[in-house]
């Protein structure tokens, strides 16, 4: 081995130096052009370029559906995609690519299911599932 | 098979007795009592047996444990175990009767860890599969961890820790040794097997044999123990219970030198004779640091814990003597130093018990007010230090002898740790028994039946050895034949 | 596809129709007795599942170019399907009585096993990635699974990002072993000494070897391991300690013995070095712990350190040895350590923290015999002493570096265990400490979770005394393996 590095290792290294001085050159520029300013004025306030916020952070409250809808646009999304990559092929795969995603798509009506009962798919008031002695109490988001 | 079922006796009942303490408080040492005796009496009759002449053994037992691995259930009994084991049980009783009121809590846990050390140690004694044989050797660790670091003195925990740590980690040394031995056998004949007679046929040689060699001889002088492993000796015997000290000193110790007549020197003969010089000089160091250790001491336990070291270098210079009279020597010297020893630790624990101190410093005089106590001790001392007559001085003089034979300037220093044994021996005597009664004790209950026919059966047993050691020669002197050692 | 594809997937096929099944229970009645109760039947007939699977393989039977099934699997297969098991009826208890919504916890367990049997069988980097996916995300959330509690979500985020680094070096890889040998099965990986992409293979083989080392929490990537293992509740740890290792343990000897990634002396020493460093540094700090999770967590560092030893002498001992150490010791260790959470479980089920502190079990044996015995028959089996199947596996371990001449391996195995025996023997001395007055009540145990613990403690001890079954079951399966 010695010290000599392989021919074929040098785009590798090239690579994680462009990768390391981007980074570098990232941080250093935005240390000279970006303002100077520290605290102080409106640095510590949120959207501040804006709208000056009313009451404290905790007060902030924003409603969990919005993460929770949009985790299931990722995953339905996502989903999407097989379906579309088999669809283009439906020829090709025929009955076992037929049976494939039959399965698939049972396993995301399942899940349709699932997440419909416990109550994720409901905005505000949440529906849960009423058992009784156990979840008797309808809770409010 | 007989062998294996006196093992199983013993640890089946370790299991009642631990039981039994729901029931009565005083029923597991009972039982324990009850199962030693039965036990002693189990040994004579195999001795009575005779030997079985299809196999020179008084008893054979195989039994296939991991046949896939070469493992096997190999116990046999010649006249070493023969003589060993009997003095495993024996000393079983005497420790169960020494810590008959002195264990206050747990009695049930407590009895299942002597008898359980006991079997393992019968175990030790009797295995002729080197798998078999380390088991029993680190299953005899846990109970004993267990005495000392329950019922022990104040600083038990140290102690137990210490005494594990080093056998443990000697054992792994060991273990490390067996399979080595193993594998080369394996590579040699094509045969996976840890039974001792097939692996005896294997010669190895050379580095490797020392090497080997040295993992059993490390193990083994832990345990024995032998300068430069001795630490954890006074340790351990110092903040035992009287009944761990007696079965650490009695029969633990003893496993060591087993392990070095049994194993190292027939195993790696070639190797084990290029070592005989350093094993030599060990044991002598060993026996002179010991004695000067012992006198140092203000504690009466630990003066007896330095002088098993001293004791204890006898058989190392005596195995390595390698001739029949040094291996004589030695194995006398176990037997004796068993009964001497033990009584001695005993003695501390009565005097423990009734004055509540080890220090010698505390005591003085006793001998006015206990003099039953004075004169047992007064014998085992004398016993101890190796006065004719007395099993100790038979087996410390065959050692010598041997050695002079080999090397006679450490046959000389070793001579001079008689010497040394009369000096501290006397010293004990004369600070706890004798001289000014210490004004600080008040009085002090002297010896009752219980103690005096415990000290009987060790006085009987070291006077027989001592006047006519032929018994025990004769016993060991098969083996010793067939270790093939060169006269 | 054809019908024997399907007899040999069968198993998985079964858990994950389970799954579903709990899915659309768990979405109709929401009752955790009817939860635990599918999920112990799916893992059962998973299980059963497993016997027809054997009936259609011979030597191994290759699934999709992505699995390959051979008894060794199967062994994997049941022994993570008995440790979901056990580890669902700790959960039982546990939740029950401290949470509202307790099912999911079941569909996670169902979906991390099979992420697990993934991994073990797999073949083919993408089912390596996919079942490792599986099983870690399924992770994630069990470990935060009380997520009312701190110490769960602190030490299931640390799991997420970490994990996520290791999986992206994993990935990143791949990539790179993918550039330089134009393929991702395991078995063609092999690439010429002379190829110019040499470099790019071995890098990427390194990245590789982080990923699966940060999975098995080898030292220098164990640092998550101590706070995952100390704030996941005990059933989860215990889950995490064995079915997420053993399943990275299986396909770790799959790849080795597929790409003979080991005969490149470059990773060799790689890994010795990390195998030593963790048998070392994990005992050493396992000296200085007083919370009994942190110290399992050290200890299951040195103990992966240990079972190193077995993968590192692949190509100087006989394979057959190799397998059968390691499978023996990936048993074992299965035992001894869900017996080991299984206690800290069982004590915690009515407290509202985990009972984790060693002070907590001072004169334990004293106070409940049965457990003590259980925990120091656990103790002693991590210490490797006989009488303990403990002892069995670390023979099984110096046997094979022995016979691999790994003479500097077992010298640190050696100095790793005398290291151990001081602190299982703290952990056992703790529990024969006299109880001083005043001191804290022992929390009410549940008769079920005992029950399981002592099972496991018994088998601890009987397949220490008496391995025979065990070993010769473990050599039938590794000669039908082709071995």
């Amino acid at each position: 081995m010695a010290t000599v590095i392989p021919v074929d290792m040098w785009p590798f290294l090239i690579f994680c130096v462009v990768v390391f001085g981007l980074l570098g050159v990232m941080l250093v520029a935005s240390w000279y052009i970006g303002s100077k300013a520290r605290h102080g004025g409106a640095q510590d306030i949120p959207y501040e370029s804006g709208i000056v916020p009313v009451g404290e952070a905790e007060d902030m409250r924003l409603s969990i559906e919005f993460y929770l809808v949009a985790i299931f646009f990722v995953i339905f999304d996502l989903e999407t995609i097989f379906i579309v990559a088999w669809a283009v092929a439906f020829e090709e795969t025929a009955w076992l690519g037929y049976g494939a995603a039959a399965v698939f798509i049972g396993m995301l009506l399942i899940a349709l299911l699932y997440e419909y009962r416990t109550g994720a798919l409901d905005w505000g008031i949440k529906r849960r599932v009423y058992e009784p002695g156990r979840y008797a109490k309808v809770d409010s988001a | 098979m007989t062998i294996l079922y006196l093992i199983l006796f013993l640890l089946g009942a370790g299991l009642v007795a631990c039981l039994a303490e729901r029931l009565n408080v005083n029923a597991p040492r009972w039982i324990s009592l009850l199962a030693f005796i039965a036990a002693t009496i189990w040994t004579g009759a195999i001795w009575l047996g005779g030997v079985d002449p299809a196999t020179g053994f008084y008893v054979v037992g195989e039994l296939s444990w991991i046949p896939s691995l070469g493992i096997n259930v190999i116990l046999k009994v010649d006249g070493l175990s023969l003589v060993l084991v009997g003095l495993t049980t024996l000393l079983g009783i005497i420790a169960v009767v020494s810590s008959w009121s002195e264990i206050s809590t747990n009695r049930g846990f407590f009895q299942f860890n002597i008898l359980w050390v006991m079997a393992g140690v019968v175990g030790v004694f009797c295995a002729y599969d080197l798998f078999l044989f380390f088991f029993f050797w680190e299953v005899m660790l846990i109970p004993m961890y267990f005495l000392i670091a329950i019922w022990g003195h104040e600083d038990r925990s140290y102690a137990a820790m210490k005494f594990f740590l080093f056998t443990q980690v000697s054992g792994l040394l060991m273990l490390v040794a067996i399979i080595a031995l193993v594998w080369l056998n394996y590579e040699a004949t094509g045969v996976i097997t840890f039974s001792y007679d097939e692996l005896l046929n294997h010669e190895v040689s050379g580095t490797v044999a020392s090497l080997l060699m040295l993992g059993f001889f490390i193990a083994f002088i832990t345990k024995l123990p032998s300068v430069p492993v001795h630490t954890w000796l006074p340790d351990a015997h110092t903040q035992a219970p009287t009944a761990g000290s007696v079965i650490l000193a009695g029969i633990l110790l003893k496993t060591g030198g087993y392990g070095l007549i049994r194993f190292t020197v027939p195993l790696f003969e070639e190797a084990s004779r290029d070592f005989a010089f350093v094993a030599m000089l060990l044991g002598v160091i060993s026996i002179l640091y010991g004695g000067y250790m012992a006198y140092s001491q203000s504690d009466f336990k630990r003066l007896v814990a330095y002088s098993s070291i001293a004791h204890m270098g006898f058989i190392l210079v005596g195995v390595y003597a390698f001739n029949e009279l040094g291996m004589q020597g030695a194995i006398v010297t176990m037997i004796a130093h068993g009964f001497s020893t033990a009584a001695l630790f005993m003695m501390a624990g009565s005097l423990q018990e009734r004055l509540h101190t080890r220090e010698m410093s505390q005591m003085g005089g006793l001998w006015v007010k206990a003099p039953r106590m004075g004169a047992m001790t007064m014998f085992f001392v004398i016993a101890s230090v190796g006065m004719p007559g007395l099993g100790n001085f038979i087996g410390e003089f065959l050692v010598l002898i041997g050695a002079f034979k080999v090397n006679v300037p450490l046959t000389v220093l070793a001579t001079i740790g008689i010497v040394v044994a009369a000096v501290y021996g006397l010293s004990l005597m004369q600070r706890s028994f004798q001289g000014t009664p210490n004004p600080q004790v008040a009085a002090m209950e002297d010896f009752g039946f219980r103690e005096i026919s415990v000290y009987a059966i060790m006085i009987v047993a070291l006077v027989w050895i001592g006047v006519y050691p032929q018994h025990v020669l004769d016993l060991a002197q098969p083996t010793l034949d067939a270790l093939g050692v060169a006269l | 596809m054809t019908l024997t594809d399907l007899w040999v997937s069968f198993p998985l096929i079964v858990l994950v129709g389970g799954t579903l099944v709990l899915m659309i229970g768990v979405s109709i009645v929401r009752t955790h007795k009817l939860a635990l109760g599918l999920t112990l039947l799916t893992l059962i007939l998973s299980v059963a599942a497993h016997d027809i699977a054997l009936e259609n393989i011979t030597t191994g039977y290759e699934l999709f170019g992505l699995l390959n099934v051979s008894g060794i699997q199967v062994f994997f297969n049941v022994l993570f399907l008995l440790g979901a098991i056990v580890t669902a009826l700790f959960a039982y208890p546990y939740f029950n009585e401290r949470m509202e919504r307790c099912e999911e916890f079941y569909i996670l367990l169902l979906t991390a096993t099979a992420g697990a049997m993934v991994v073990a069988a797999a073949t083919h980097f993408a089912s390596f990635i996919l079942g490792l996916e599986i099983l870690s995300i399924s992770l994630y959330a069990m470990i935060a699974y009380p997520r009312e509690s701190h110490q769960p979500l602190e030490a299931a985020a640390k799991y997420l990002v970490l994990s996520a680094v290791a999986s992206s070096a994993i990935l990143m890889g791949v990539a790179l072993v993918y550039a330089a040998s134009g393929t991702m099965a395991f078995a063609e990986l092999n690439i010429s000494p002379e190829s110019g992409e040499r470099s790019y293979f071995l890098l990427g083989q390194a990245l590789i070897c982080v990923g699966i080392a940060f999975k098995l929490s080898l030292v220098p990537f164990h640092m998550w391991t101590p706070d995952v293992y100390q704030g996941a509740p005990a059933v989860v740890t215990g889950y995490v300690a064995t079915v997420s290792k053993g399943a990275v343990i299986a396909l770790l000897i799959n790849y080795v013995q597929a790409t003979e990634v080991l005969s490149y002396t470059g990773v060799f020493y790689a890994v010795v070095f990390v195998a030593v460093a963790s048998m070392i540094v994990g005992n050493l700090l396992a000296l200085l712990q007083t919370n009994l999770k942190r110290l399992l967590a050290y200890s299951s560092i040195a103990h992966l350190g240990y079972l190193l030893i077995a993968v590192l002498v692949v190509n100087t001992a006989r394979p057959e040895l190799v397998l059968e150490t390691v499978l023996l010791y990936v048993a074992a260790y299965f035992i001894i350590t869900l017996a080991a959470f299984g206690i800290v479980n069982l004590t915690s089920e009515h407290a509202t923290e985990d009972n984790e502190q060693m002070e907590a079990y001072t004169g334990l044996f004293w106070r409940n015999p049965l457990l003590a015995s259980v925990l120091t028959a656990v103790a002693l089996a991590l210490a490797g002493i006989p009488l303990t199947v403990g002892f069995i596996a670390k023979f099984y371990v110096f046997a094979a570096g022995v016979e691999g001449t790994a003479w500097a391996l077992v010298w640190a195995l050696l100095i790793g265990s005398a290291i151990g025996v001081f602190y299982y023997l703290r952990l056992i001395y703790t529990m024969v400490k006299q109880v001083e007055p005043g001191a804290a009540a022992l929390p009410q145990v549940g008769t079920q979770s005992v029950v399981a613990v002592t099972v496991l403690g018994l088998l601890i001890v009987v397949l220490g005394v008496y391995p025979t079954p065990m070993i010769d079951m473990i050599r039938t399966i590794v000669q039908a393996s082709g071995f």
